[in-house]
């Protein structure tokens, strides 16, 4: 059962700091298209490692992307720092990445992050102008399809 | 005589790719919950009809031999 508002709203509470990318992101800001996974952009700094692993110790993670999928417990040991991270949990996929194709690293995402209220919470979503560029900079049909529907939302954004 | 609206590339672009832009509208007539809400019931019901299919057609499994 994949419920990524969960997943998303247990790392909204974790003190742990990241803006939400890719396809989920695109759903906050109204696209239709279904994503099957939650994609973050975040500093994965041992301390970071060390939080998502608090967060996610009951849902199982394990790194998808390995063979034998490797517990997200176990693996990387205490005190290692991260490009990225691909994780399958129980609540669903979640993705973290620390650098964003065609925008940068966390900081650069942040300073133009858009904030939505969610579940009581507030989440830094990657603004929709970063997002199409994003999309563009990664260049696969289905990327720029999406594109294709986010262009279509800034237009009717703009003229509301 | 108004003049009619000049049309929107963006929106003409997304139409022609197929996109359904009253469904946009919808969208954005949801708050940002009501949005994940939605997509998390479309992606589980998309899963169910995954797994349904991977069910139908899957490869039955090889029956023991049997000796008489």
């Amino acid at each position: 059962m994949h419920h990524l508002h969960q997943l998303l709203q247990r790392l909204a509470d974790a003190q742990f700091e990241f803006v939400v990318i890719g396809g989920y992101a695109g759903v906050l800001h109204g696209s239709s298209l279904v994503t099957n996974d939650l994609d973050l952009c975040a500093v994965l700094s041992p301390e970071n490692i060390a939080k998502l692993r608090t967060v996610l110790a009951d849902l199982h993670p394990v790194h998808r992307m390995t063979h034998k999928k490797l517990s997200f417990l176990d693996v990387p040991p205490a005190g290692t720092s991260l490009a990225n991270l691909y994780l399958e949990t129980d609540a669903g996929i979640v993705d973290v990445l620390t650098n964003v194709l065609g925008i940068g690293a966390y900081a650069r995402l942040r300073q133009s992050a858009t904030e939505f209220p969610l579940f009581g919470r507030r989440c830094a979503v990657i603004s929709l102008e970063d997002l199409i560029a994003a999309k563009e900079a990664v260049g696969r049909e289905k990327d720029l399809l999406a594109v294709k529907e986010l262009r279509a939302i800034a237009a009717k954004r703009a003229r509301s | 005589m108004d003049a009619q609206p000049t049309p929107d590339p963006a929106l003409e672009a997304a139409q022609r790719a197929g996109f359904d832009l009253n469904l946009i509208d919808c969208n954005l007539a949801l708050s940002p919950e009501e949005r994940l809400l939605r997509h998390d019931a479309a992606l589980e019901l998309a899963q169910e009809l995954r797994k349904a299919g991977e069910l139908r057609y899957a490869p039955s499994a090889p029956v023991a031999a049997t000796a008489r």
